[in-house]
């Protein structure tokens, strides 16, 4: 963790101070219209975010289909599309980390 | 013999010719920045007679009689059109009876000369003329003084309004800055202006009823002093200069730009760019009037009343900073009252997509996962119905999975109808595309369409029956599903209450129906839902239904909206529903019930539940 | 004993504690029930965690402390007005008590599990709540367990869930769904029984034993995760999503019994009572107290107390103990205010 750049999570943070209350009950995963195709976790991309790994991360974002279920679910209230939204438009795909 | 130029006429003259020329260039630009099939559409439509007349018919409708404003507020829809209809009619009637009565007859006078003048005899025609007593005369000048009278009684309403919006019906009205208020102050006192202007010289020009005889004799005390007059005439002149010259920059533009609008809209056309072509006509065309303030949802949180679209509209034309522009777009719900309101029909909502498409998202979606998939996993039909009648599917849609209430109903509901029927995403959906599409991201969207098209018309249906709003919209709209009947079902359970194919018992419990945005303004589906409701129970009236139903606040049409503020609106919309104490609220979308059912005091059903209800009591 | 009496409003521990701890402070308590017995959600259940001793012993243990207090049962508080610092209270029966302080001990309602249409109760026959296993372990009459090859408890039912306006935690559940676990697998030696947790919070005395208890003996398998969806497949088994956190991958999952573990909301029944008496709730809806340490049994209403479940969600010995407290504070403040039911 010493050598992780939270620059551009910080921005995120910043449009979105909800993302910072996640839980990780795991709801968005088990949900995700995508999720049952892919491997594609919101909860996970915040984590990797929140922890450096921002190149698995995207791959993951690239999967969603903004369906909204996750935002109708969360038990926390987390504008989880507008996070997603924010992440395609702050990072960038050939980020390195 | 009366004069037949005075230098006061100059202020109007210059200033007209200015406008003219200013709208004139505008027009052309619009026109120009149209993409190229639009404008060749457009162009078309103005030849075609059946556009044509069609055109002619809005443009007196909506520019002269403001028949839209009159339907929602009666005594709004008097002001507009007796300003509007006044002034065109003192502008025809005037040029008729400067030609007729023109001072020039009979004079030996340069043809330039007779043409320049026309510039301003019309409008000034009762300083350069004499009296006539013939009928033909009086006709002219009592048909003048009666439009006078029609304009003066409409700013006379004017003035209420902005003193007292209440009296007009209106809650919230716009707040504006020093120069609108001054183009209004010039817009108000063209007309007593001119009143006194003509009043003042009517023992030699003449005049009717109201110039001649009111203003005359009793303003006037029958005296006519003519440094007086001239002072009036001067005054009229040069306040109509000073609308003039600020017409452009101020919200009066709408009253050109309003014809440009409806003759592209009858063309068919759409907003593509969102500060281009059709896109600034309708920004132009915003009169500012506010009555979408009232209606948006938004306005139940302090100070988001400043998201509205006529804030939003304005924030545009004044070519504010793009962010803020973005920030707006980005957090209008899109439910689309601020369309059905508005006198003009300013579809903002497209202008928002518009502006939304124009972000720029560094991180491409990649659905190449979705290649692989060869068919959706579904529950296969009955198979003694499989033989001898056409396949339906049943698509629930993504949110539909959390309220099961749903899917079993409609399932239910399916059985009980013999319906040779397929659930094709019972094992998980594919997402529509919309809400791809309400981000603005355009082409991922239709990725998704063109994957779900594939597998849906692979099954052979000829019936789809949808239980989403949100799903319905984009199918109806994007899907090139050709021969595949697209249901809401509430429109499915409407045509087989219809047909006799659901017995159900009516019971007197009371139903307050939320029409959802998507399926109510977007497609004028108020009867079906109504219809089924009637067959079952009671329904109550709640404070705004059909298109002025009002958002329930889940809407994924906002992007960045808190929690906090969705809360507001849904109660403030719960409120509403409850008017009239129902048992229940009744909608027909899974996320508006998700939404209220979180804070509604009453339960909250979606309308295929309550007919299984029924059903079974 | 004089005039002056010490209102008990709730019949449950909370107020049956509080009575008897009053009265042998040398008060004169009444408990008001509007149930026909005693004994609230207690009287509801088999056997209590951490050490699945039975409920019975603990309530007829109670009652015995309780059998010379006076106790109006099926009545309900119509009326409070308050003169001076004495409450005159009147009955829906029509009976009329002079009070000089009164005890709230209202207790919960457990979460309506409906308003969760994901987790299908009331939609799919075989999703039942905690309450309704428990009754099943009292009497062994419920058609919808048959033979459960594999059962699912679903934690935080209405709990830490602000898409159901409940944002706090109950407190119990994590322990009742481990203990109620452990029993049905005494019931079903040869079922699975998994339980779906977000935190695993075993505060109290004796928990962490359960948990272990649970895991060792019982082979109790507990999944990090939230269940999202409950469905049906076509043989009529419930299908659950959830995602198992700790592997980082979505799992679904035939069950034939799913329990729901319905969290504690505030009871409606003290919402009339709240009126009269001026009392507002806190920031989760249960009634306020007037601090969050030593005036836990206050509010802001001076001669109004408060005890158990009704001020936040609470274990039994977490009750009992506040009743006692609760006792204490009452006799203090007639002390100090010099009330004429302490003149003896």
């Amino acid at each position: 963790m010493d050598n992780v750049d939270l620059k551009l999570f910080n921005k995120i943070e910043a449009l979105n101070p909800d993302i910072n209350t996640c839980m990780a009950c795991g709801l968005c995963t088990a949900t995700c219209t995508a999720g049952n195709f892919t491997d594609m976790s919101f909860r996970k991309i915040i984590l990797m975010l929140q922890r450096g790994k921002d190149k698995e991360a995207i791959e993951l974002v690239k999967k969603c289909m903004m369906c909204g279920k996750c935002m109708m679910i969360c038990s926390r209230g987390i504008n989880t599309r507008n996070i997603l939204l924010s992440i395609t438009r702050i990072y960038n795909e050939e980020q390195n980390i | 013999m009366r004069p037949i130029f005075d230098p006061f006429v100059l202020p109007f003259v210059i200033s007209m010719t200015f406008v003219l020329l200013y709208c004139i260039i505008g027009m052309i630009r619009i026109i120009f920045q149209l993409p190229k099939e639009d404008r060749r559409k457009f162009l078309r439509s103005l030849i075609y007679p059946k556009s044509a007349l069609k055109n002619f018919r809005d443009l007196v409708n909506d520019c002269l009689f403001h028949t839209k404003i009159w339907k929602r507020k009666p005594l709004l829809g008097y002001m507009h059109m007796s300003i509007a209809l006044g002034w065109f009619m003192i502008i025809i009637v005037g040029h008729f009876e400067s030609i007729t009565f023109s001072p020039l007859r009979g004079l030996e006078v340069p043809f330039m000369q007779k043409m320049m003048s026309n510039l301003y005899l019309p409008i000034f025609f009762r300083y350069f003329a004499i009296e006539e007593l013939s009928l033909k005369a009086q006709i002219f000048s009592f048909l003048m003084d009666f439009f006078l009278l029609m304009i003066i009684s409409g700013i006379f309403i004017a003035v209420v309004k902005k003193k007292k919006p209440k009296k007009v019906g209106m809650k919230r009205v716009t707040k504006f800055g020093i120069k609108e208020d001054m183009v209004r102050l010039s817009l108000w006192t063209i007309f007593p202006l001119r009143f006194l202007a003509e009043s003042s010289i009517a023992n030699i020009a003449g005049g009717s009823f109201l110039t001649k005889y009111l203003g005359f004799e009793l303003v006037f005390g029958g005296n006519y002093n003519e440094t007086l007059s001239m002072v009036f005439w001067w005054l009229y002149s040069i306040d109509l200069a000073i609308f003039m010259t600020l017409l452009p920059f101020s919200r009066y533009m709408h009253i050109p730009a309003e014809a440009l609008l409806i003759l592209l809209r009858n063309a068919g056309l759409k907003t593509t760019e969102p500060r281009k072509g059709y896109a600034v006509a309708e920004i132009y065309s915003c009169p500012s009037c506010g009555l979408c303030i009232d209606v948006c949802p938004m306005s139940e949180v302090k100070d988001n009343y400043k998201n509205t679209a006529v804030y939003f509209i304005r924030n545009i034309r004044k070519g504010k900073r793009r962010r803020d522009v973005k920030n707006m777009t980005e957090k209008c719900l899109m439910c689309g009252k601020c369309i059905e309101v508005c006198p003009l029909g300013i579809e903002s909502l497209n202008i928002k997509i518009a502006q939304r498409k124009k972000t720029y998202y560094k991180i491409k979606s990649d659905f190449s996962y979705l290649e692989r998939l060869q068919d959706y996993k579904t529950t296969r039909p009955q198979d003694d119905l499989s033989a001898h009648s056409q396949k339906t599917l049943y698509f629930a849609g993504c949110m539909s999975h959390l309220t099961p209430k749903i899917t079993r109903s409609m399932t239910k509901i399916f059985k009980l109808a013999n319906e040779n029927f397929e659930f094709l995403d019972a094992d998980g959906s594919i997402c529509c595309g919309r809400p791809m599409m309400l981000t603005g991201k355009i082409n991922e969207a239709k990725a998704l369409i063109a994957k779900n098209t594939e597998l849906i018309k692979k099954s052979g249906a000829k019936k789809l029956v949808l239980s989403c709003p949100i799903c319905y919209k984009v199918f109806k709209e994007e899907y090139q599903l050709d021969g595949i009947e697209i249901l809401h079902h509430t429109q499915y359970i409407n045509e087989l209450i219809e047909n006799d194919k659901l017995n159900i018992d009516r019971s007197d419990k009371r139903y307050a129906y939320h029409d959802p945005c998507e399926l109510g303004r977007a497609f004028g589906i108020y009867d079906e839902p109504r219809n089924v409701i009637d067959n079952i129970g009671l329904l109550t009236q709640g404070k705004s239904d059909r298109d002025m139903s009002a958002c329930c606040g889940g809407s994924i049409g906002s992007l960045t909206m808190s929690m906090e503020e969705r809360d507001e609106i849904t109660k403030n919309t719960i409120k509403d529903l409850t008017l009239n104490q129902p048992d229940e609220i009744v909608t027909a979308c899974p996320l508006c019930l998700k939404t209220f059912a979180r804070l509604s005091p009453i339960e909250v059903k979606d309308i295929a539940e309550i007919v299984v209800e029924g059903l079974e009591g | 004993m004089n005039e002056y009496r010490i209102l008990i409003i709730g019949g449950g521990p909370a107020g049956m504690e509080t009575a008897y701890q009053l009265k042998n402070l040398g008060l004169n308590p009444v408990i008001i029930e509007r149930n026909d017995k005693l004994g609230g959600h207690l009287a509801q259940w088999d056997r209590l965690f951490p050490s699945s001793d039975s409920a019975e012993t603990l309530l007829e243990k109670l009652k015995d402390q309780t059998k010379d207090i006076e106790k109006k049962l099926n009545a309900k508080i119509s009326n409070i007005t308050k003169e001076g610092n004495i409450f005159h209270v009147t009955l829906s029966n029509g009976i009329k008590y002079d009070a000089a302080a009164i005890v709230i001990c209202t207790g919960f309602d457990l979460f309506k599990a409906e308003k969760k249409q994901e987790y299908g109760y009331g939609i799919y026959n075989n999703v039942i709540t905690n309450a309704e296993l428990e009754d099943y372990f009292k009497t062994h009459n419920d058609k919808r367990i048959d033979e459960p090859k594999r059962i699912g408890f679903v934690h935080c039912v209405g709990s830490r869930d602000v898409k159901v306006n409940n944002t706090y935690c109950s407190k119990v559940c994590c322990a009742t769904a481990l203990k109620q676990a452990c029993e049905i697998k005494d019931e079903f030696p040869y079922a699975d029984v998994y339980c779906f947790y977000m935190d695993l919070r075993m505060f109290g005395k004796g928990y962490e034993d359960l948990y272990l208890k649970a895991q060792k003996d019982f082979d109790i398998k507990c999944v990090r995760g939230r269940v999202c969806e409950v469905s049906e497949n076509i043989e009529g088994k419930l299908v659950i999503k959830a995602e198992d956190t700790l592997l980082g991958t979505p799992m679904k999952m035939t069950l034939d019994l799913l329990v729901l573990m319905c969290g504690m909301e505030k009871s409606k029944s003290s919402n009339e009572i709240q009126k009269m008496l001026n009392i507002n709730n806190n920031e989760d809806g249960f009634i306020e107290t007037r601090d969050n340490f030593s005036g836990l049994n206050l509010t802001k209403e001076k001669g109004v107390f408060v005890a158990g479940a009704c001020t936040s969600p609470k274990t039994l010995p977490d009750t009992i103990a506040e009743a006692r407290a609760a006792a204490m504070e009452v006799f203090n403040y007639l002390k100090v205010n010099g009330q004429p039911s302490l003149v003896q």
